[in-house]
C-alpha cells in the first residue's frame, strides 16, 4: 500500500497548548458528529473493509505468484490478476467513499460551528466584548475552527485503519514467530518516550513562538491602522526599529519552534530503521540456530515496516488533534458564555413605549471596578425632551446605554411607563428606541443598506425622505453614483460629519417609540445641524427624547436638563432655572 | 516569476544552507534506500553461509547507515527551519519599511485589511511553504527518479508498463493540481468574505444591537457560511478523488506486470523475482508522486500570497531622497490656487484655493460638513499631494521639502482621536522623544488633561490599550491635542479636536492656545465660531471654495452667510426655540 500523504516527513504541526479537559471536549465534538450516524457509518464500513482488502491484496498476489506463475499457467493467471484488479478497484473506490463522506461529514459540522459562534456572537452582552480583544474573538471562529476541520477530516479514517493495520499486522507477526515479533516490539517503548519528550520540549517552545508572535501581529495590526498618525509625528523611524526588536526576538523563537518539533519526523525514521536492524539480527540468529527459515524473515520484515508506519502516523496524528481540542475548547468556551436574552423567553413582550421614564436610584460599575453612575434619581414625563450635560467622562453614555439595555443597572431599577424595564423582552426594547450612537458605525454596502439599517422594508422614497430629514440628501445627490454609492468598512470613504449625517438618517427611518441622540452632531457643522432640528421637530413632538449634547445651544429649550459629574446628577431643571441658580451648568454655559 | 526572482533575492544570503538542507535529505533518503540492499547481504551472505560474523557486521554497518541517516535527517531540518524563518524574518523586516513610508494615496487604495493580512499570514505562508518545499520536496521526486532507474536496470522487460502509467499519472496529477489551484483561490475570497464579515460585525456590534438586527446578519452570514462550505468541499473533494484514482491506476500496473510477466516468465525471458521487485517498485513511485503533489499543493497555495507581497514591494513609497531639509521656518504659509481630488477624474473636494498666513498668525476654518476643511488640512503636511497649485512655507513650495523635514515643522491633531498602546507618557512622546515629565506635564495642562490624568495613581505612566477603548471621548481628544501641544513645531493644526469636549474644558484650552502659541501658526477647524472667534483670518468654506475671508468682525460685517451661522450660535435655544 502506497504512502499516505500525512505520514514520514509531513509539515511539523507542532504540539499545541495543552486541552484542559480532553475528554469533554471529545465529547461534544462527537455530538456534533453523531447526527451525521449514517454516513459515518458508511465510513467506518469502508474503511474496515477497504483496510482488511488492503491487507488482503498482497496475500492474494503471493498466491499467484506461487499457485498461477510458478506453474507457468497463462490462463489461471490472467483469470486470477483480473480478479486482483477487481479486488483493487474495490479498494479505491472504498476510499473514495470514506473520503467523500468524511469531507461531507467534517464540512457540515465545521459549518454549523462557525455559525454557532457568528450566532453566539450576535447574543452575547456587550460586557463579553469589553472583555474580549477583537483579534482573540476572530481568531476562534477562524483559526481554531480551520483546526478543528483539519483533525475531523483526517483524523477518524486515519485512526480507525492505523489501529487496524496494527492490529492486524501485530497479529499476523505473532502467528509467525512470537520471538521475533517481541523482537519488532522492543523499540515501541524507546520511540514512545523520545516522541513524547520531542513534543514536550516543542510544546514549550511553540508556546513561545505564538506569544512572540501574537504580540507581533498585534502591532502589525495597531500600526498599520495607526499610519496616519506615525506619518504626521515623523515617527516611521522609531516604529521601525520597534518593530524590528519584536520581529528579531521571533526570529529566535520561531526558529527553535521549528527546528525541535522538526527533529520528530528524522528522530522515528532513525529508530524505526533501528527497529528493523533489531528484527533482522534477531532473525538471523534464529535462521542460524534453527527456529525460522530465510522465507519467514522476509515476510517478517516487511510487516515490521507496515507495523512501524502507522504507530509514526498516529503519533503525528495526536499532535494535530492536540491542537484541533486546544481549539475547540475556546470555540466551546465562546459558546458556553450565557447569551444576553436568555431569560428572554419568561419575559414579557412590549409592544410600544408611551414614554414615561423614571430611574429609580440607579446605579453602575463595569465588572466591580468604581461606580460610573451613582443614585440615579430621573422621571420624565411622555414626549418630554431631556438633555444630559456635563463634563467628559462623567457617566453621560453609560446612563443611556442603560436605557437600551446595553447593560443592566448594578443596583436600582428603570421604569417604563411605570413598568419595570428589565420584566420585558430585551429585542422588543431595542426594537423600540432608535439610538444614534456617539461612534456612528457604517457597514460596506450601498448607502442605502446602511440607511435601511434602520428598517429594512422601507421604500426608496422613505429612505429619500428620511435623509432629506437628517440633511444626508443633500450630499449623497452629488456623490457620482447616489444612493448606490459603496461605503467602505466603518465608512471610511466619508467625512466624519457625512457619517453621523447617515446615522441620522438610519435612526429617523426606523422611527421608532423612544429617541436617543448621542453627541449625534458633534462633526457636523451648526447649520446643518439646526436644520437637522427643524426636522426632527415634527418627528419628536409626541416622542421621548434623550439628547446628550456639548453644544449647550442645541439642548437650551430642552424641557428638563440634568448635570452629570462624576456619576452624579449635580443639578436638574430647566434652562432657566439652571441659569438663574448659578452652578455648574452656569458655569459651562458661561464659557460660550 | 518576478515576485520568485525578488524571493531569491532574500534567499541568496543564506543561498549555502539552502543548497545544503536538500542534499542532507538526499542522504537520509539514499540511506534508507540502501536498508534493503544491506538485508538481502545479511540473508544472502551471512545466513546462507552460515557466518555469524558477516551477519554481525553487516547489522553494524545497518545502525551506522541509520545514523548517517539520522545526522541528514536532523541537518536537513535544522538548515530548512533557518532558511524558512531567516527569509521570512528578512521579508517581514522589508516589508514592514516599505509599508511605513506608504503615501496616504496608497495605503486608502490597498486598504488596511488587507495590508494586514499580507503582513501577518501570506508572510507565514511563505514560510511554510519554503520549508516544505526543502524538507520533502526533494526526498518525492527522488523517489519517484530513484524507482524509475532501478526499474530500467532490474526489470527492463516491464519497463513498457511505466511508459504507460507514468504519463497518465502526471497529466492527471498536473490536471488536478491546476484545477483544485483554482477552487482553492476561489475558497481563500470566500475565507476573506467570512473574515471581513466577521471583523465588521465585531466593529459595529453596538450599532446592530441598537437596532435589534441580529436575525438579518445571522441569515447573511448563513449565506456566506454555505459558499465558504461548498467551495472548500469542491476543493477537498478534488484531491479526495486525486488519491483513490492514482492508486487505482498504479495497482493496475501491477495487475499488468502480472498478465505480461507471466507470458515472458513462460518464455523464460525473466524471473519471478523481476515481477516482485517490480510491484515493490511500483510502490516507491507512487509514494514519491504523491509526495511531490502534496508539496506541489502547499507551493501552489503560496504561489498567491508571494505575489501579493511583492506587489507591495512595487508600490511607490513617498520620496525621501533629494529633495532640500526644511530648517528654522518662520511658519508663512500660502495656498496658491490649491484644487484637490481623490481620482484624477473625480469632483475636487477642495478648489482653487488662494490665501495667505504670516507666521504666528491663527487661521480659523468653519463651513457645512464635507465641504473640505479636514481636506484642506492634509494637504500641508503632504497626507495628500495637491492635485493643481502650490502650496508654500516661507515662500517655498513644499514639494521641494523632504518629507521628514517638512513634517518635523508641523504639529497635527487630527479628527479620530486615535492613541497607542502604552502609557501615555509613550503616547506623548510620539510628539517630542526627548521629553521630560514637566514637558509632558506641561502640555497636559494645555490640554487640559492634567485634570485627569492626575487621578490615576500611575499619572503619565498610566497605560492604556489600542484606541483607548476605556478613555471617553472627549478625554481622547486631550491627549491627541497635548501629543500635538508637546512637539512644539511652529505649525499647529488642530482638526476638529474640541467636538466631544466639554464647554469648560474647551474655553480653557481656548486660552491656552491664545497665549502660549503666539510665535506659532495656528490652523483651527471648528463648527463652533465661539472656538475661533479671536484668529486673525476666518475662512468660511463653501463646498470646497473659499465663500468668505476676514476676521470675525469683518466677516460679520460683508459676509451674509457668516452672519447667519453666527445669529444662529447665538440664539438662545438654536432652532428649537424658533417654533
Amino acid at each position: 500500500m502506497p504512502n499516505r500523504p500525512g505520514g514520514g516527513h509531513g509539515r511539523p504541526t507542532g504540539p499545541a497548548p495543552k486541552a484542559k479537559d480532553r475528554k469533554r471536549t471529545l465529547f461534544r465534538i462527537w455530538q456534533y458528529v453523531r447526527n451525521y450516524n449514517i454516513q459515518l457509518t458508511i465510513v467506518v464500513v469502508a474503511v474496515i473493509l477497504s483496510s482488511v482488502l488492503t491487507v488482503f491484496a498482497p496475500y492474494y498476489l503471493g498466491v499467484i505468484v506461487d499457485q498461477y506463475i510458478m506453474p507457468k499457467d497463462i490462463d489461471g493467471t490472467i483469470k486470477n490478476a483480473v480478479i486482483l484488479g477487481i479486488i483493487y478497484l474495490s479498494i479505491s473506490l472504498l476510499m473514495w467513499l470514506q473520503t467523500f463522506y468524511m469531507i461531507k461529514i467534517s464540512m457540515r459540522v465545521i459549518q454549523e460551528v462557525r455559525q454557532q459562534l457568528f450566532d453566539q456572537l450576535q447574543l452575547l452582552p456587550l460586557e463579553f466584548f469589553d472583555k474580549h480583544q477583537t483579534g482573540d474573538l476572530m481568531s476562534r471562529v477562524t483559526n481554531d475552527v480551520d483546526n478543528l476541520n483539519t483533525a475531523l477530516s483526517q483524523s477518524v479514517v486515519q485512526i480507525i485503519s492505523s489501529v487496524l493495520t496494527i492490529v492486524g499486522t501485530g497479529i499476523a507477526m505473532i502467528y509467525l514467530s512470537w520471538q521475533l515479533a517481541i523482537a519488532s516490539v522492543i523499540i515501541i517503548p524507546v520511540m514512545f518516550y523520545t516522541s513524547k519528550a520531542i513534543i514536550k520540549k516543542s510544546g514549550k517552545n511553540y508556546a513561545m513562538k505564538q506569544k512572540d508572535l501574537g504580540n507581533l501581529n498585534g502591532q502589525i495590526e495597531e500600526n498599520i491602522s495607526g499610519a496616519e498618525i506615525i506619518t504626521l509625528f515623523n515617527a516611521e523611524k522609531s516604529k521601525i526599529s520597534d518593530f524590528n526588536k519584536m520581529n528579531e526576538k521571533y526570529r529566535q523563537s520561531a526558529m527553535k519552534a521549528e527546528i525541535t518539533s522538526g527533529f520528530l519526523g528524522p528522530t522515528n525514521n532513525f529508530l524505526n530503521n533501528i527497529g528493523l536492524t533489531i528484527v533482522i539480527g534477531t532473525g538471523a540468529i534464529m535462521v542460524v540456530t534453527g527456529p525460522a527459515t530465510i522465507g519467514l524473515l522476509a515476510s517478517f520484515t516487511t510487516y515490521s515496516r507496515q507495523f512501524f508506519r502507522p504507530i509514526n502516523q498516529i503519533s503525528n496524528l495526536l499532535n494535530t488533534l492536540q491542537s484541533a481540542i486546544a481549539g475547540a475548547e475556546r470555540v466551546f468556551e465562546m459558546i458556553d458564555e450565557k447569551s444576553e436574552f436568555i431569560q428572554d423567553h419568561e419575559k414579557k413582550t412590549l409592544k410600544s413605549i408611551k414614554g414615561d421614564i423614571r430611574f429609580e436610584n440607579v446605579s453602575f460599575a463595569y465588572n466591580d471596578s468604581k461606580m460610573i453612575l451613582q443614585n440615579i434619581n430621573l422621571d420624565v414625563k411622555k414626549g418630554e425632551m431631556i438633555a444630559v450635560v456635563g463634563p467628559t467622562g462623567s457617566g453621560k453614555t453609560t446612563l443611556i446605554n442603560l436605557l437600551s439595555r446595553f447593560y443592566s443597572p448594578t443596583e436600582g431599577e428603570i421604569f417604563v411607563d411605570g413598568q419595570p424595564l428589565s420584566q420585558y423582552k430585551i429585542g422588543d426594547v431595542r426594537k423600540l428606541i432608535s439610538v444614534v450612537l456617539q461612534d456612528t458605525y457604517l457597514f460596506s454596502g450601498t448607502i442605502l443598506d446602511n440607511i435601511r439599517f434602520g428598517n429594512p422594508e422601507a421604500t426608496e422614497e422613505q429612505v429619500i425622505e428620511a435623509s432629506t430629514i437628517a440633511r444626508a440628501h443633500q450630499f449623497i445627490k452629488y456623490l457620482p453614483n447616489q444612493y448606490q454609492e459603496f461605503v467602505q468598512p466603518g465608512g471610511v470613504n466619508l467625512s466624519q460629519g457625512q457619517r453621523q449625517l447617515i446615522a441620522i438618517a438610519r435612526a429617523i427611518l426606523e422611527d421608532a417609540d423612544l429617541l436617543i441622540l448621542d453627541e449625534a452632531t458633534s462633526s457636523v457643522d451648526t447649520r446643518t445641524e439646526s436644520l437637522i432640528q427643524e426636522g426632527l421637530n415634527a418627528l419628536m413632538e409626541n416622542k421621548t427624547t434623550f439628547v446628550i449634547a456639548h453644544r449647550l445651544k442645541t439642548i437650551e429649550a430642552s424641557d428638563q436638563i440634568i448635570v452629570l459629574k462624576n456619576g452624579d446628577i449635580i443639578e436638574k431643571g430647566n434652562h432657566q432655572s439652571l441659569m438663574e441658580n448659578e452652578g455648574y451648568y452656569f458655569e459651562m454655559q458661561n464659557q460660550l | 516569476m518576478k515576485a520568485i526572482k525578488h524571493l531569491m533575492q532574500y534567499i541568496k544570503p543564506y543561498i549555502w544552507i539552502t543548497i545544503l538542507a536538500p542534499l542532507l535529505m538526499v542522504i537520509e533518503v539514499f540511506m534508507d534506500l540502501l536498508q534493503p540492499t544491506i538485508m538481502q547481504f545479511i540473508i544472502d551472505e551471512g545466513i546462507a553461509k552460515n557466518d555469524m560474523s558477516i551477519v554481525i557486521s553487516y547489522a553494524i554497518i545497518m545502525i551506522v547507515l541509520a545514523i548517517i541517516g539520522l545526522g541528514g535527517g536532523l541537518g536537513c531540518i535544522y538548515f530548512s527551519s533557518k532558511v524558512g524563518v531567516h527569509v521570512a524574518t528578512d521579508l517581514r523586516k522589508d516589508l514592514y519599511e516599505v509599508m511605513s513610508y506608504f503615501s496616504t494615496k496608497k495605503r486608502d487604495e490597498v486598504g488596511t485589511g488587507k495590508l494586514i493580512t499580507i503582513m501577518t499570514s501570506d508572510v507565514e505562508m511563505i514560510q511554510r511553504a519554503l520549508m516544505m518545499l526543502l524538507r520533502i520536496f526533494v526526498r518525492g521526486p527522488l523517489m519517484f527518479i530513484g524507482a524509475v532507474i532501478i526499474v530500467w536496470f532490474t526489470a527492463r522487460e516491464l519497463f513498457n508498463i511505466l511508459l504507460v502509467i507514468v504519463p497518465i499519472l502526471m497529466i492527471l496529477i498536473i490536471t488536478f493540481t491546476i484545477y483544485s489551484g483554482k477552487i482553492f483561490r476561489k475558497v481563500q475570497q470566500s475565507v476573506d468574505r467570512v473574515n471581513e464579515m466577521l471583523s465588521e460585525n465585531l466593529a459595529g456590534i453596538r450599532v446592530i444591537k441598537a437596532f435589534h438586527r441580529m436575525k438579518e446578519q445571522m441569515d447573511k452570514f448563513l449565506q456566506i457560511n454555505k459558499k465558504l462550505t461548498k467551495l472548500n468541499q469542491n476543493a477537498n473533494m478534488v484531491m479526495g478523488f486525486l488519491n483513490p484514482l492514482t492508486m487505482w491506476i498504479v495497482n493496475l500496473g501491477i495487475v499488468a506486470a502480472l498478465w505480461i510477466g507471466v507470458i515472458q516468465v513462460e518464455i523464460g525471458a525473466i524471473q519471478i523475482g523481476v515481477i516482485l521487485a517490480f510491484v515493490n517498485y511500483l510502490n516507491l513511485i507512487i509514494g514519491g508522486l504523491m509526495m511531490s503533489v502534496m508539496v506541489l499543493m502547499q507551493v501552489a497555495r503560496a504561489v498567491p500570497s508571494l505575489d501579493r507581497v511583492y506587489e507591495m514591494f512595487n508600490i511607490e513609497g513617498e520620496e525621501r531622497h533629494q529633495k532640500q531639509d526644511l530648517h528654522d521656518i518662520k511658519g508663512d504659509v500660502t495656498f496658491e490656487n490649491v484644487s484637490f481630488s481623490y481620482n484624477e477624474n473625480g469632483e475636487n473636494i477642495v478648489d482653487q484655493l488662494n490665501f495667505h498666513v504670516n507666521a504666528g498668525e491663527t487661521v480659523g476654518i468653519i463651513g457645512m460638513t464635507g465641504t473640505g476643511k479636514s481636506t484642506l488640512l492634509k494637504l500641508i503636511p503632504r497626507l495628500y499631494d495637491v492635485s493643481k497649485g502650490k502650496i508654500k512655507i516661507d515662500g517655498k513650495d513644499i514639494q521641494s521639502f523632504t518629507l521628514e523635514s517638512l513634517r518635523k515643522q508641523i504639529a497635527f491633531a487630527p479628527q479620530k482621536a486615535l492613541l497607542f498602546a502604552g502609557s501615555i507618557a509613550s503616547n506623548l512622546k510620539f510628539g517630542s522623544p526627548n521629553a521630560v515629565k514637566e514637558d509632558m506635564h506641561h502640555a497636559l495642562d494645555q490640554a487640559n488633561a492634567m485634570e485627569f490624568v492626575e487621578k490615576y495613581d500611575d499619572q503619565v505612566e498610566h497605560e492604556l490599550s489600542f484606541g483607548a477603548k476605556n478613555l471617553s471621548g472627549g478625554q481622547k481628544q486631550r491627549l491627541a491635542m497635548a501629543r500635538a501641544f508637546i512637539k512644539d513645531a511652529k505649525i499647529l493644526i488642530l482638526d476638529d479636536t474640541t467636538s466631544a469636549v466639554d464647554t469648560i474644558s474647551e474655553k480653557i484650552i481656548k486660552n491656552h492656545l491664545i497665549n502660549d502659541f503666539k510665535e506659532q501658526t495656528l490652523f483651527i477647524v471648528s463648527s463652533k465660531i465661539a472656538t475661533i472667534q479671536h484668529a486673525d483670518q476666518i475662512i468660511l468654506m463653501d463646498d470646497g471654495r473659499i465663500h468668505g475671508i476676514g476676521t470675525h468682525d469683518e466677516l460679520l460685517a460683508t459676509n451674509e452667510e457668516y452672519r447667519e451661522i453666527y445669529l444662529l450660535q447665538q440664539q438662545s435655544g438654536g432652532v428649537l426655540d424658533a417654533e
